[in-house]
């Protein structure tokens, strides 16, 4: 019994290790301990939920069994959309809904290319990825959209998306947790959360008890458009704009947090605590460097390198504990 | 409509089944029937249709041409789904668990109880689950402990625990004792066993003549996609059974 918790938990207990020991070290080595510095705290909860929110839906994709390389280009073009109902005299909910339902959109597409052709989604979604980021540019003619005029500083929709709770929680921070909580309860005790699980696992096995494994990965893949959908405009209210190149690299830093997280990537073993903490890690690994000077280019080479070694380790822990 | 009347005491009756992979012809006009509470032996040579015909039946595939009569009727099998609602549950040697999920995530896949939303009462599956696996003679730690982490011969128990739990009519397994321990064999066969007692119809294959001696009442032999022989238990010695297996696959 006990020993079970802990193989169930140990993935996300080494991404716990990793993370506090990331805390401490940066709190110490960081330059007057500014990363341990409220405003940098407040900073950083501005900033990361962008890409935690979306890594924490590919994290219940990759459990799923399925990739998604293409939220880097989902996130602008519902960006885009978002910026472009408003410009059209919509109001910003309206605007938002709207978002959402391209995400949505997207992500269905993306799940009935993959399921139908029975191609791996890392190719399926890597096509899709270069395919929305070219018909963005083309369309937006990559001349970025200031929205702020819409969204002012203290107007509803902006404090709702980009406001402060209070002095030190960024509403974002709330999001990000509010999205934690629900896909959660989805996964481990939703029973939806089985069947994603299940499918992933053994596919097989799930399709023989009469899951429908294909409507449940379509699913997945949604889950991910939608949260896009809410990131873009997320980050659309903070930076008051739309921008052509918004969630660059998101892509590959998304599956970096889960792997970081305990996630497998052949499906079937995660979970959202894991996912949770491995989406604070990859911001707080970017944030921690940079304070430490070290160049933005070397960050991704440390970023990637962390990855490989957090596979390993997991890898090895694996070994051992079977 | 015929069949309604005269077959009613046939569980399964699939009649003049064929099905094409492609060029491949695996099933040739195949009649297959399954007697309440009986327990048939599927045999033949590797490629002979034992799969196939089977899969038929649990959804898996679907057959280009014949009939299936469940409990009387004339019913169309598209899906697993399908095949579960009828009571067709279907035990393969590694197919049919997910290895990560715990023992009773896993009973219970697909048909999770809820306590509403769709929440899943996890004190329900939790002791139904063990309770489920006790009567099979199973005593498992825990039923938050993940399939991979049992024995070959603990994972088929808990494939059969779950057929039998949620009432299956046939119970359908596929070369379950494959690369099994000889204790692990024994621990299944008392399992098939448990199915017998409790009254459901069993289809049972396995290359293993010793094995399915034992169990079945009646042998079916199949080769090349075709039904040769169909004989009692009573009419046949285990080594008539393995001489007409081996002729079965040499015939053209
Ligand atoms: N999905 C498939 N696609 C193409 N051909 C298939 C498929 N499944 C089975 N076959 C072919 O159909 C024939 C019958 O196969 P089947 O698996 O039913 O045999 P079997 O009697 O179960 O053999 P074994 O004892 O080896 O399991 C074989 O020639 C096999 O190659
Ligand atoms: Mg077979």
């Amino acid at each position: 019994m006990n020993q079970t918790r802990r193989f169930y938990s140990f993935r996300s207990s080494s991404t716990l290790v990793v993370f506090v020991t990331l805390v401490v070290v940066f709190s110490i080595f960081t330059p007057n301990h500014i990363f341990i510095n409220e405003r940098n705290i407040a900073a950083l909860g501005k900033l990361f939920p962008d890409l935690g929110i979306i890594a924490l839906g590919i994290g219940v994709l990759m459990i799923c069994g399925e990739f998604d390389l293409s939220v880097g280009s989902v996130l602008p073009f519902c960006s885009f959309i978002f910026a472009q109902q408003m410009i059209a005299d919509f109001s910003p909910f309206v605007s938002f809904f709207v978002s959402l339902l391209v995400g949505a959109i997207l992500g269905l597409i993306n799940g009935i290319i993959t399921v139908k052709t029975k191609m791996p989604s890392f190719i399926t979604t890597l096509g899709t990825l270069m395919f929305w980021r070219g018909i963005l540019y083309v369309w937006s003619k990559m001349m970025p959209m200031s929205i702020r005029t819409f969204v002012p500083s203290g107007s509803p929709f902006q404090k709702l998306m980009a406001g402060n709770l209070n002095a030190y929680i960024p509403v974002q921070v709330i999001w990000f947790a509010i999205f934690a909580v629900i896909l959660s309860i989805l996964l481990h005790f939703h029973r939806f959360g089985n069947w994603i699980y299940s499918t992933g696992d053994n596919r097989d096995a799930a399709h023989a008890m009469g899951i429908r494994t294909d409507l449940v990965k379509i699913i997945c893949f949604m889950i991910v458009g939608v949260l896009c959908g809410f990131s873009a405009c997320m980050q659309s209210v903070r930076l008051g704009s739309f921008a052509a190149t918004q969630g660059v690299g998101f892509e590959f830093k998304a599956i970096s947090a889960c792997v970081i997280g305990g996630t497998s990537l052949r499906g079937g073993i995660g979970s959202m605590t894991g996912i949770f903490l491995g989406a604070l890690t990859i911001p707080i690994i970017d944030n921690g460097l940079i304070l430490m000077r070290v160049p933005v280019f070397a960050i991704s080479a440390f970023i990637g390198l962390a990855t490989i070694l957090f596979v390993l380790l997991n890898n090895y822990i694996e070994r051992k504990t079977r | 409509m015929e069949y309604e009347n005269r077959q009613n005491d046939d569980i399964v009756r699939m009649v003049n089944i064929e099905k094409w992979f492609g060029r491949v012809y695996a099933l040739r006009g195949v009649d297959f029937h399954l007697k309440r509470g009986e327990t048939v032996g599927l045999l033949g040579d590797n490629g002979a249709g034992k799969s196939t015909l089977i899969k038929i039946l649990s959804g898996y595939h679907v057959a280009d041409k014949g009939d299936i009569y469940f409990d009387g009727k004339k019913v169309v099998i598209r899906s697993p789904r399908d095949a579960r609602r009828l009571g067709i549950e279907t035990v393969y040697q590694e197919q049919a668990l997910a290895p990560n999920l715990s023992i009773s995530r896993n009973i219970f896949m697909g048909r999770e109880p809820v306590k509403g939303f769709g929440i899943m009462d996890k004190k329900l599956m939790d002791e139904e689950s063990m309770q489920a696996l006790q009567n099979l003679g199973l005593r498992l730690r825990s039923p938050d402990l993940p399939v991979v982490t049992l024995s070959g011969g603990e994972r088929q128990g808990v494939a059969i625990a779950r057929a039998i739990h949620f009432k299956a009519k046939c119970v359908i397994l596929d070369e379950p004792t494959v690369a099994l321990s000889v204790k692990e064999v024994n621990e299944v066969l008392e399992f098939i066993r448990e199915i017998q007692r409790e009254g459901i119809s069993s289809i049972f294959i396995t290359h293993n003549l010793y094995h399915v001696y034992e169990i079945a009442e009646r042998f079916v032999v199949m080769a090349r996609g075709k039904k040769m022989t169909d004989v009692l238990k009573e009419d046949v010695t285990l080594d008539d059974l393995s001489e007409l297996v081996i002729k079965s696959a040499l015939v053209e």
